[in-house]
């Protein structure tokens, strides 16, 4: 390492330059990082500015500093957008991205980031051969998402005992992600979950509101057997369905006893004086 | 700068209306590149800059062959870039670019200044070595030189500024002469046309503009033509609060005076004194006027202010007239007050309302936390997809994020989007902050001398990342636990071991807090009856005399409750603490060995409403709690005759806590915290007497564990006196000092703390502080008299840094005397680390 030191405080720039490739060729990244690092301001606008950027931006990201290896590698596509590296360039900027993009339940903007910079990478070079990774990277980081708005809808289910209102956030929540992710994996348990979710918010609805809601319950039920014929959540679905529509059956016959009730007292002035009468006949 | 031109020494030359006839662009072969004109850059690299290949088709003109040059301009290696095109046979074309490099900035030198100022000015300028010189950076450098010593008063301030290329290098020194002069101060402020409003008043409003006078020390009366502007836009709107609608400044002079000063001449038109007439709604269809009048509560005959107006229509979330609308959906809801009419003094207002459509919440989206899981923050935001939009809500989601602590809460933001479906989703961003502390202090604490403390608190902390290696960054992060470890010893006498992890959301279903802790505290004893001096002597090599040990378990669980309102928790606690003694009298009544065991229940009822943790404005937070041991004594019907070793096998008692705080802003950012505290301690019946244990100890700065009865005691602050010095004695008894640290029964404590904020940056919270606070300490029921208070004024200061805590100094004056001990003194410091309760 002293001869390192040695090198770095009285070196010449080519000699930098040569050590810097030989630490490069030896995965000495540490190393050879630092000298590209010191390097790069001097070259600029020599010959071998071009691969002094390119290996340290290959520096960083063996060091796993992708944030800055992706603002490295952007840089050096767009300064030598001709290069011959150029493709791989803009490639490592989005696999960087890739690597640095954080997991589901964190800040997702840099996974969004990170998913343009693929996809404009496969739009610019339809033929490359990386493009089959980066499709599959797409995937990995669209799952990301998915996952989160899956847990985020869960959430609002979990913590519903907690708040009630919250059955409604998890109801709505679902509808989203089916809108957003309509083939997700999670589709089967969140339809159900749905079902659960409208069920347990009529069950803990003031009367007034509770019809309308196992009406939508069994709403969800039927759009939930419809789709997954055989899951493994029908059987807990149709105790839901099943006691929605007693539910609904009470319901409506409370409703009739208190229209009735509430007819005859309309007609109570007029009719109780004849209907006395006819009593004691 | 940029120029595409015709080539000038060709053989065969394009005409120029070739080469820029955008109607109709022809392709051309490129079969040469070349860049002339570079002094000390390399052609070539320049050429690939340029992003042009030779071979390459390209249309002139073209989009590739101009941002070839924007491509060259951009590299800011340059001070202008021309392009050459010259015919090499049909359809092609060679391309040369003819460029100028730029001198850059080698050197600043400044001269007439001072060091400090120097490199002040370095930072204002934003002069980067290495920069281009241009004469736009000159200039701006020239003005903001001058900004910078006008704002601090040099009105007179001139700068020079002349560059001094360096040819061999491509280099240029710029330096900035600087003639500051002497400040300028303001001579004399006079007022014309200033009848109706106070003149001292007006001139308090001007704060950044005051006349020189014998003694002005905290408000400068230097001339700052920035202060100046702002201080004439203060004074009208003064006016304008106090019913001057029509208040302006007809003219203001400024006079230079002969003896390096100035004068002010302003004269006013203060207008007309306006009061309401009548106030009408019109486009409200929800709320019929009488019920918005009542809302808005302006009466015939107030005095018309506008700013106190736009404070009831927006100003005053959940009493003002937009919460009437915006808490029940109404999003798009907007008021706009018209003077309808002006008839002599009177003011007809009109208040056009438009309601417009009530908008459910669809989507909450959380941006910004790149450590805290989602689950952490989305269970306390209070608005859920499904409701009606709350515009009150969203105010208690942001209470509710900064309390969490992870975030800066002067940039919690809320913003809800509207959607075109009718509904809104509402958008938060947070930034994160640092949130663990560490605690590293040393001393003097005052039985056992030096005392180091190691302190670790993560306020983050996630149980569940520990088995996954690629979380740890530093620690797992990011599930809202708590862990506390804490270490504080001095060599082989005191030693504390403490840990402690909370749970706030235990299970993730309800905000049901689990909290565990265990302690392990070890005091021994050197000194040797036999020999008075061993007090002083080294400990080196000796044995200890005596020991004592705690050690201490506690589980606790708490939730949140939602009636009587959510502010409510309730949190059970059960605890078992082991004391044992080892030839040592430590409570000084003869209980010198034996082993006692306190087991207790705790139960604690708190309401909190603070708005901001770190520094209060508004809220309040109460908490009563009572600790019970089992009633041992309950199943003896006789007082037995017990050795003293045996006598707290068992500790038995009651304990009772009440603490009471309130914050509310007095005028300004001054902020007012009147705070109430009690303690009881009692037995269950009379056969029984009140243990040595959990007794109170008033006095000092209330910094708990700094001796060794820390766990065994409740130590409680009361600024202006000596620690643990304050206590009433049994019978009117001068209390020995055995007495004092046996403790009281029943304490009291009032304080009121007015505050001001220094600074609020997150990074360091700074705030002054003045108190007046009284409270005293009985050793039994019968003494207990609560206006017999020991009273003290003072003042002080607390800084909040993220990762130090709280710390504060205080300089208490004490008024009382305290029974027993002599040669008082009156007024002293006091230093606290981290948050006090008490």
């Amino acid at each position: 390492c002293s001869s390192f030191n040695k090198l770095q405080k009285t070196g010449t720039d080519d000699q930098k330059y040569k050590a810097a490739l030989q630490y490069y060729e030896k995965k000495d990244w540490y190393h050879a990082g630092l000298l590209f690092e010191e390097l790069i301001p001097v070259l600029k606008g020599s010959t071998e500015s071009e691969m002094a950027q390119f290996y340290y931006a290959y520096t960083q990201f063996r060091q796993q500093q992708y944030l800055l290896s992706s603002t490295l590698f952007k840089k050096f596509y767009e300064t030598f957008a001709r290069s011959e590296h150029a493709q791989e360039a803009m490639y490592m900027y989005a696999y960087s991205l890739y690597k640095d993009a954080p997991d589901y339940n964190l800040d997702q903007s840099n996974t969004l980031t990170a998913t343009s910079a693929l996809q404009d990478f496969i739009n610019n070079y339809p033929d490359s051969q990386y493009r089959d990774d980066a499709t599959k990277m797409i995937l990995d980081l669209r799952q990301k998402l998915e996952r989160k708005a899956y847990e985020k809808a869960k959430l609002y289910f979990k913590t519903s005992g907690f708040n009630i209102a919250s059955y409604k956030s998890s109801v709505i929540s679902i509808n989203n992600f089916q809108r957003d992710f309509p083939d997700s994996q999670y589709n089967e348990e969140l339809a159900f979950l749905k079902v659960d979710a409208e069920y347990s918010l009529a069950k803990n609805s003031l009367e007034t509101k509770q019809k309308e809601r196992y009406q939508e319950t069994m709403n969800y039920y039927q759009g939930f057997i419809d789709r997954y014929p055989s899951s493994k959540y029908l059987k807990q679905a149709e105790k839901m369905f099943e006691s929605s529509q007693k539910e609904i059956d009470r319901l409506t016959k409370l409703e009739k006893e208190r229209a009735k009730e509430k007819q005859l007292q309309k007609q109570a002035p007029a009719d109780r004086p004849g209907k006395v009468t006819a009593a004691r006949q | 700068q940029v120029r595409v031109g015709a080539g000038r020494p060709a053989e065969t030359q394009f005409s120029a209306d070739e080469l820029t006839n955008y109607a109709s662009p022809k392709e051309y072969e490129i079969t040469g590149l070349s860049v002339t004109g570079t002094r000390y850059l390399d052609p070539n690299s320049l050429v690939s800059l340029a992003g042009l290949k030779v071979g390459d088709k390209t249309r002139i003109p073209g989009e590739a062959v101009g941002s070839s040059v924007r491509k060259l301009m951009d590299s800011g290696l340059l001070d202008n870039v021309e392009l050459f095109a010259t015919h090499t046979g049909e359809g092609k074309v060679s391309l040369m670019f003819r460029v100028q490099e730029r001198p850059r900035l080698y050197r600043v030198s400044f001269m007439g200044i001072k060091k400090g100022e120097q490199d002040q000015l370095k930072d204002k300028t934003k002069l980067n070595l290495g920069k281009i010189v241009t004469n736009t950076i000159v200039k701006n450098t020239q003005m903001a030189v001058r900004k910078y010593f006008v704002d601090k008063g040099y009105l007179n301030t001139k700068v020079k500024i002349t560059t001094v290329p360096d040819s061999a290098r491509n280099n240029a020194t710029m330096r900035v002469l600087v003639d500051k002069g002497q400040k300028v101060k303001i001579a004399k402020i006079n007022f014309e046309g200033l009848d109706e409003a106070e003149e001292s008043a007006v001139r308090m409003k001007m704060k950044g503009t005051k006349e020189k006078r014998f003694g002005r020390i905290f408000t400068p009366s230097k001339f700052v033509p920035k202060k100046y502007e702002e201080d004439k836009q203060k004074l009208i709107a003064y006016y304008n609060k106090l019913g001057y609608r029509d208040a302006a400044i007809e003219r203001d002079t400024l006079i230079h005076n002969p003896d390096n000063t100035v004068s002010l001449d302003i004269v006013l038109n203060e207008g007309k004194k306006y009061y309401y007439r009548n106030v009408d709604f019109s486009g409200n269809y929800l709320y019929t006027a009488a019920q918005l009048r009542s809302v808005l509560g302006i009466q015939k005959g107030d005095v018309y202010n506008p700013e106190d107006l736009d404070k009831r229509l927006n100003g005053n979330p959940g009493q003002d007239l937009s919460s009437q609308y915006m808490d029940d959906g109404y999003l798009y809801y907007n008021a706009t007050p018209v003077e309808k009419m002006i008839d002599g003094d009177s003011i007809d207002l009109e208040i056009r309302i438009y309601e417009g459509k009530q908008a459910t919440i669809n989507r909450i989206i959380l941006n910004g936390n790149t450590k805290t899981s989602d689950h952490v923050v989305m269970r306390s935001i209070r608005t859920l997809p499904g409701q009606k939009f709350n515009k009150s809500l969203l105010i208690r989601t942001q209470r509710e994020l900064s309390t969490l602590g992870y975030f800066d809460p002067e940039k919690i933001g809320i913003q809800p989007v509207p959607q075109s479906d009718g509904t809104v989703d509402v958008e938060y961003t947070v930034e994160e902050k640092p949130s663990d502390q560490i605690e590293l202090s040393g001393g003097w604490g005052g039985y056992v001398g030096f005392v180091g403390t190691l302190g670790l608190t993560f306020n983050n902390f996630s149980a569940r990342n520990i088995p996954h290696l690629s979380a740890w960054k530093p620690l797992p992060a990011g599930d809202g636990q708590r862990v506390q470890v804490r270490f504080q010893a001095n060599g082989r006498q005191y030693q504390v071991y403490s840990l402690s992890f909370t749970e706030p959301w235990l299970g993730g279903r309800k905000p049901n807090a689990l909290s565990v802790s265990a302690s392990h505290t070890v005091y021994r004893s050197f000194y040797d009856p036999n020999n008075i001096n061993s007090y002083y002597q080294p400990l080196q090599g000796r044995s200890p005399t005596g020991s004592y040990s705690n050690t201490a378990f506690t589980v606790g669980l708490g939730r949140q409750l939602k009636v009587p309102d959510d502010y409510f928790s309730l949190t059970h606690s059960l605890s078992y603490q082991r004391y044992d003694l080892n030839n040592l009298d430590l409570f000084y009544i003869g209980y010198k060995n034996g082993i006692s065991n306190n087991f207790t229940f705790n139960t604690t009822i708190a309401r909190n409403s603070i708005d901001n943790p770190q520094f209060p404005r508004s809220g309040s937070s109460f908490s009563l709690s009572g600790s019970f041991t089992p009633p041992y004594s309950a199943f003896k019907t006789e007082k037995e005759n017990v050795s003293i070793e045996n006598r707290f096998k068992f500790v038995e008692y009651h304990k009772w806590m009440f603490d009471a705080s309130w914050f509310q802003t007095v005028i300004g950012k001054l902020v007012l915290n009147t705070r109430a505290h009690m303690g009881f301690l009692g037995s269950y019946n009379k056969r029984t007497e009140i243990g040595p244990f959990e007794r109170f100890v008033l006095g000092g700065s209330g910094l708990a564990g700094q001796g060794q009865f820390a766990l065994a005691q409740d130590i409680i602050g009361l600024r202006g006196y000596d620690d643990r010095s304050v206590y009433t004695a049994d019978y009117n008894q001068v209390p020995s000092a055995a007495a004092r640290s046996q403790g009281g029964v029943v304490y009291n404590k009032f304080v009121a703390e007015l505050r001001y904020p220094v600074s609020l940056n997150p990074s360091a919270t700074i705030f002054a502080l003045v108190f007046a606070e009284a409270g005293n300490n009985w050793a039994s029921y019968k003494q207990y008299s609560p206006f017999d208070l020991k009273r003290s004024l003072g003042f002080g200061a607390r800084i909040f840094m993220p990762a130090f805590g709280l710390i504060g100094i205080d300089y208490g004056y004490g008024f009382d005397t305290i029974p027993g001990i002599k040669n008082q003194p009156s007024g002293q410091f006091h230093f606290t680390i981290g948050q006090q309760i008490r």
